[in-house]
């Protein structure tokens, strides 16, 4: 009997990148069997896999399917397994990656050896300068998530860096690195900075991460000069001056793409294309801030959902109850992941079992 | 040969002695929750606190002239906000033999940590909220050719400046010079939030415009944690400041300085749930009532609740690369 260890179980649908269970503890033994491979049994596929504490993290034991006799065969890796995490702190990141190249393109396409990223991911570049007055490091120090992945060593984010400030990266500049933001949206929504702005009757912006608003939402904008559209900011009230400008979200595209409710004919076009001079003198960059709602309802139900269900953050329901659809929310959580190793192939069905003994030797 | 009895040969009994008083545990100070607004939300309230803030109406400086009709009425119009409210806990089960047998109070102590530990959480989640949710303004008065750069008088003026068009309400009123040496008087002023790993770019800029608190006139306004002043900002600084690592176009830290006016953050705790501290007696645990329990809990939301009162204003430092 024991009374103080805490014990889980459940099944989701792997994703083919790194999949994450939250859990109301961090376990230090996980097990799971993957009910499509035993289903329909594939050769190389891994169909079921162990990870103790003791193994450390991201290791896992697993057994795979042979090619010719479909048997289980044992197999170990120190990464891509099974890890814990603990999602409580801002500023936590991945490794600090050297950048060998990028193109001056939209989508920028970056070549980082090894990147190990997945579509959806959060990463913050910094340098990227390809000499004292050439390179994109007009876009280090936001966050950007990945659009696309080419290749082990190729990913993707979208940015028009076609413009003609903007010079491709080549030969592993010194101090370009890329680094991955574990914990993007522990609290929801925020600040989000700004990618592209459609102006009209009403206003289409795109920002460079997930903004985590809904429809309702009361967003305001604070853009620099520099990069014209200045005319939705908060401070431009000309009717009655001093009165804060805000919006409000009317739909969302998807996860980066919003349009609100302001009406931008004739506003002075986004500039993107700041130049390298800029960067060195300290560029604040365009961003468009929650700021409240317009809603009286929580997250509307779904097939299979709960009656009441928890807001939701960068497509995942956060861990706690139900809320004002737009409402500040905590994001904060743990549990444990599994890694593209023991979870390669996406759409499969894996059942887990996860524990945090009393007795741990 | 002289048979001296030394403690090689005859030892005390019981080698040590436990000094009288605790060594203290290093500590952050806790900022953030000083510059909140604290509201009460009540029992029995649904999950959402709820604010509203009406909307400023139009001026009618269009004069009425005298055709004797009355102009269009106008519909009031007012924001929301809303935050949801959270629980957070934590806490020590403790084997009766530790507390039977262990020479100082363990469970005074633990307590004691169980409630900083608490304390802290509250204002780490605030840290972190402001960081996630406040916007932001890249330091550009330095030198260092960073983005953002040092910190530059500049910044503080712009940043102050920016507050001050938001129509901000600021914190602290000015306190007038006095006729003593090395003084000089303060500004009417916002607080700034920073890391004390900011503090020799802040006394590079002394006689510019920063002024350490031991040199305001008189500092019984200031706070414990109150560093100084320059322009409109009075800086409190901590250890526990928000800072991403190696984040800045030069691969340098970029420190978070979160320049704050009246209501800009406000605190949320649930009526009758907050700052518990709950100790249960091994008689409640298994049949052998071996084990006590400890804990804490408490209830917490947060909001921006006036936007226009609040900017990160980011900076890289000088010198903080030689802190060790």
């Amino acid at each position: 009997m024991a009374e103080y260890s805490r014990l889980a179980k459940g099944h989701f649908t792997t994703n083919g990148g790194l999949n994450v269970v939250n859990l109301p503890f961090q376990p230090d033994y996980v097990e799971f069997l993957n009910l499509t491979v035993y289903t329909t049994p594939t050769a190389t596929q891994v169909a079921k896999a162990y990870w103790d504490v003791q193994m450390g993290q991201g290791a896992a034991l697993y057994e795979t399917v042979t090619v010719t006799t479909l048997a289980l065969v044992p197999a170990y890796s120190a990464s891509g397994g099974i890890s814990t995490f603990g999602a409580g702190l801002l500023f936590q990141y991945g490794a600090q990656k050297q950048i060998i190249g990028a193109t001056a393109a939209n989508p920028i396409v970056f070549n980082v050896t090894a990147h190990g990223y997945v579509v959806g991911d959060i990463v913050m570049f910094e340098g990227l300068y390809q000499s004292a007055t050439t390179g994109m490091p007009q876009i280090s120090g936001m966050p950007f998530v990945i659009s696309a992945v080419g290749d082990a060593d190729h990913f993707s984010v979208v940015w028009p860096g076609a413009g003609g400030n903007y010079t491709a990266l080549s030969g592993s500049p010194t101090g370009a690195y890329v680094k991955k933001v574990l914990y993007p949206f522990l609290y929801s929504p925020g600040v989000s900075f700004i990618e592209a702005i459609t102006t009209g009757t009403t206003t289409t912006v795109v920002t460079t991460a997930p903004n985590n608003f809904v429809v309702g939402q009361q967003v305001g904008f604070h853009i620099p000069t520099s990069w014209g559209t200045t005319q939705l900011n908060e401070n431009s009230n000309l009717i009655i001056p001093g009165s804060p400008v805000y919006g409000y979200v009317i739909s969302v595209t998807n996860s980066t793409t919003f349009v609100v409710n302001i009406n931008s004919t004739g506003y002075t076009a986004f500039n993107t294309n700041q130049t390298v001079a800029a960067v060195k003198a300290g560029l604040s960059f365009p961003q468009v801030v929650a700021v409240g709602d317009v809603n009286t309802g929580g997250v509307a139900i779904s097939s299979g959902s709960v009656l009441y269900p928890s807001p939701v953050v960068n497509g995942v329901s956060t861990i706690n109850g139900p809320a004002i659809s737009g409402a500040f929310v905590n994001n904060t959580r743990q549990g444990f992941t599994v890694g593209s190793v023991i979870a390669p192939v996406a759409s499969q069905v894996v059942y887990y079992r996860a524990f945090l003994h009393d007795l741990s030797a | 040969m002289s048979q001296i009895t030394n403690t090689g040969n005859l030892g005390p009994m019981i080698l040590q002695s436990l000094a009288p008083a605790m060594l203290y545990v290093p500590t952050p100070t806790m900022n953030n929750i000083l510059i909140c607004d604290k509201v009460s939300m009540p029992t029995n309230g649904g999950t959402t606190c709820r604010f509203m803030r009406p909307r400023a109406l139009v001026p009618p400086t269009i004069q009425l002239g005298n055709s004797g009709i009355d102009p269009p009425a106008q519909v009031p119009q007012r924001d929301i906000i809303d935050a949801q409210m959270a629980f957070f806990g934590t806490g020590c089960v403790i084997n009766e033999q530790v507390i039977l047998q262990d020479q100082e109070g363990v469970l005074a102590w633990v307590s004691e940590r169980l409630a900083v530990a608490m304390r802290q959480a509250e204002d780490l989640i605030l840290r972190d909220y402001i960081v996630s949710a406040a916007s932001e303004i890249n330091a550009g008065g330095g030198s260092n050719n960073d983005n953002p750069t040092n910190l530059g008088l500049s910044d503080f003026s712009l940043v102050t400046t920016t507050l001050d068009t938001n129509n901000a309400y600021k914190f602290m009123s000015g306190i007038a010079g006095e006729d003593r040496f090395g003084t000089g008087p303060i500004r009417n002023s916002y607080f700034m939030l920073s890391s004390t790993e900011l503090q020799t770019d802040f006394d590079s800029l002394v006689g510019q415009g920063v002024i350490n608190q031991a040199n305001y006139p008189n500092n019984t306004s200031a706070l414990p944690s109150e560093w100084g002043s320059v322009f409109n900002v009075r800086i409190l600084t901590s250890s526990e400041a928000p800072v991403a690592r190696n984040s800045s176009a030069n691969n340098n830290d970029v420190y978070y300085n979160a320049v704050v006016g009246k209501q800009a953050v406000t605190h949320i705790n649930q009526d009758g749930y907050s700052m518990n501290l709950i100790y249960r007696d091994p008689y409640y645990s298994g049949m052998l009532a071996q084990n006590a329990t400890l804990a804490v809990k408490f209830a917490q939301a947060q909001a921006i609740t006036q936007d226009t009162a609040i900017r990160n204003l980011l900076c890289t430092s000088l010198y903080a690369g030689n802190i060790i």
